[in-house]
């Protein structure tokens, strides 16, 4: 739907390069899906190799989480065009609707986790009516207003002296007794993430999809066709809010201990809107590329995979900076050079190369 | 007269001091075109906002079959069965123009709504009547200004409008191009659609209107038979300058 502005045949070898990335990268998906398996008991007792270990349950759970989160984003920056940087204000909110549940009045997962997207979407709505009248750079800054308050509020909130949700010190979960609960929580963090990605397909689809991006590509010529803007974008944003929420909830449970740090990191919010524009803000796939591509590239540089780049000239307390800006290089280039993200390569339209480079500049620059 | 199918009272609209629109009434009944004049800044644009429900009214009413609408969302408004167009073009800039068509098919007046398949057809008929289908897969920013206005009219002509509110469409085109546009307009009309349109041309309006609003610093200056009310000394005066109406000798 998205088609590129300029289009480009591809030659013979741009399509034979393509095809090898998609084929890299539907191999390295599908590992990922399936590897965990292997640490099945059955499969164990069989004497089959495990190919997952713990590590790599928490790594690959966490990527599959920010697929949600920058997936869910699009649906809102990328489809209605509204730069919501808030959303981890719904993360939290779903953590802590799923921590509640569970560690004060004992319901099961199962039954609490429903309530997550629910607590979350019903905030979004509250809040979309009067954030989402606001345009531009106006709403961005209302939004991370939202997300930084939600965060302070819930660990501040006192009742008769007593933190009602925990306060400072958070709130314990008690562990999920389940076997294989690394596989159990990998696959619930892999089922939202699959959800998301379905419902932007569904979305894109529909009558609902071509309203939010008639809002995005101009708001009063929607409105004067027929598209009433304000209940798309609250109803846009509040999905989005429920499938972050989702995350959310599996996150407390997976994690076991939720508290401000953990469930409203301010960074989030930057780093599920970087996925989404590096790999394709608007498009089907593009925030799912984006986010398994930056989740590895910051677990890299931050050394917390097994393979990591050993400088001997960086003290190990610089890395994280290195990250940083590593990554804001990443974002400027992106956003200058390739408007439309790296998913636009692998849609037939496109093709990188030194002409695509000068036309982008050419069409971000005044 | 048959009844009065829009209907405006006595509309005001201020910004800041200024009125754009200073107590403008009108009628049009169902199946005239119904042409607007007026010199630059005359608030001819204002009106079509005001009627759309893009601006609130600062005074004044507007009835759509004899009942207020004022004051109504622009989904409302269109969901009645009021389309428009804008004079300086809005086009969905990602969308090719078939999907531009389809957005409004798929929403507009109640009648539409179309699910999108059905409204990808509507929309392909209605490129045809625009004379747009041969480009209907191209992005809309590979189509030249005059193709812009006709995707203009053809998306709000996909909602399925009563009533059309055409803002300078023709503006900006050359003759032949004019030409064109007339045909489009005839032939939207045809297909039993009210049209309100905003124009600069004479000859357009001498050539399709049945009658003529002249509007002029936010007042009717004068309304009528379409060369009747061209001819009006006022009318040229505020037009085209007290010089040229004493030149002509008016
Ligand atoms: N949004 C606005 N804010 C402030 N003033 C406005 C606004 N819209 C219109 N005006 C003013 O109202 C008056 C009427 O403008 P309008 O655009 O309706 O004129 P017009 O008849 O459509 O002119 P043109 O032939 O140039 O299109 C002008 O003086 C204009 O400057
Ligand atoms: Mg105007």
């Amino acid at each position: 739907m998205l088609r590129a502005a300029f289009t480009t045949k591809p030659t013979e070898g741009g399509r034979r390069w393509r095809r090898l990335f998609l084929l890299l990268g539907g191999v390295v998906l599908l590992y990922g899906l399936l590897a965990p398996l292997t640490s099945l008991d059955a499969l164990q007792s069989a004497g089959f190799p495990l190919l997952a270990d713990k590590l790599w349950f928490r790594i690959a759970t966490a990527t599959a989480m920010f697929v949600v989160l920058a997936s869910a984003w699009n649906l809102v920056g990328g489809l209605t065009g509204y730069a919501a940087f808030g959303n981890v204000a719904f993360f939290g909110i779903g953590a802590y609707t799923c921590g509640m549940l569970i560690s004060r009045a004992h319901w099961p997962l199962f039954l609490a986790l429903p309530l997550a997207p629910l607590a979350s979407a019903a905030f979004a709505a509250l809040v979309g009516v009067p954030l989402l009248r606001l345009r531009g750079h106006y709403f961005a800054v209302a939004s991370l207003g939202v997300g930084v308050a939600v965060g302070e509020v819930i660990q501040n909130v006192e009742y008769r002296g007593t933190p009602v949700f925990g306060g400072s010190t958070g709130l314990f979960l008690p562990i999920f007794s389940v076997d294989n609960r690394d596989l159990v929580f990998y696959f619930l963090m892999v089922g939202a993430a699959a959800l998301t990605i379905g419902v932007t397909w569904l979305v894109l689809r529909s009558r609902f999809g071509y309203g939010l991006i008639a809002i995005r590509e101009n708001e009063e010529a929607a409105a004067v066709m027929g598209v009433n803007t304000t209940a798309y974008k609250v109803a846009a944003f509040a999905l989005a809010a429920a499938l972050t929420g989702l995350a959310g909830g599996i996150f407390a449970q997976w994690n076991v201990f939720i508290n401000q740090e953990n469930v409203f990191p301010i960074e989030y919010n930057v780093q599920m809107i970087l996925m989404a524009l590096v790999g394709g803000a608007g498009t089907l796939f593009g925030p799912l590329a984006g986010a398994v591509f930056l989740y590895m590239l910051i677990q890299f540089l931050s050394g917390s995979l097994p393979v990591s780049l050993d400088l001997p000239f960086l003290p190990s307390d610089a890395r994280p900076v290195l990250a940083q800006v590593i990554l804001g290089l990443l974002l400027l280039v992106t956003v200058i050079f390739v408007p439309r993200g790296v998913i636009d390569f692998f849609g037939g339209q496109s093709r990188l190369s030194l002409a695509y480079l000068r036309r982008s500049l050419r069409e971000t620059s005044v | 007269m048959a009844a009065a199918q829009l209907e405006l009272r006595q509309v005001t609209k201020r910004f800041g001091g200024v009125a754009a629109l200073d107590g403008v009434s009108f009628s049009v009944p169902p199946g005239q075109i119904f042409g607007i004049i007026g010199p630059n800044g005359a608030g001819k644009t204002t009106l079509l906002n005001c009627i759309s429900g893009v601006y609130r009214l600062d005074g004044g009413d507007v009835l759509w079959q004899g009942a207020s609408i004022a004051g109504r969302a622009p989904h409302r408004v269109a969901a009645l069965g009021i389309g428009r167009t804008f004079q300086v073009v809005k086009p969905f800039a990602s969308m090719t123009v078939r999907e531009n068509a389809a957005v409004g098919a798929l929403f507009g007046s109640a009648e539409a709504h179309l699910p999108p398949r059905q409204a990808f057809e509507r929309a392909d008929e209605v490129l045809e009547l625009v004379g747009l289908a041969g480009k209907a897969a191209l992005p809309v920013t590979a189509l030249t200004i005059p193709d812009r206005k006709r995707l203009e009219v053809a998306r709000a002509v996909a909602t399925r409008p009563r009533l059309l509110l055409l803002d300078e469409v023709m503006a900006g085109l050359n003759p032949v191009e004019v030409d064109e546009a007339l045909e489009m307009v005839r032939a939207v009309h045809a297909t039993g659609v009210t049209i309100v349109l905003i124009e600069h041309v004479m000859r357009v309006i001498v050539g399709v209107c049945d009658r003529a609003l002249v509007l002029h610093y936010g007042r009717v200056l004068a309304e009528g038979e379409p060369r009747t009310v061209l001819k009006d000394r006022r009318v040229i005066e505020a037009y085209l300058g007290e010089r040229y109406a004493r030149q002509q000798g008016g």
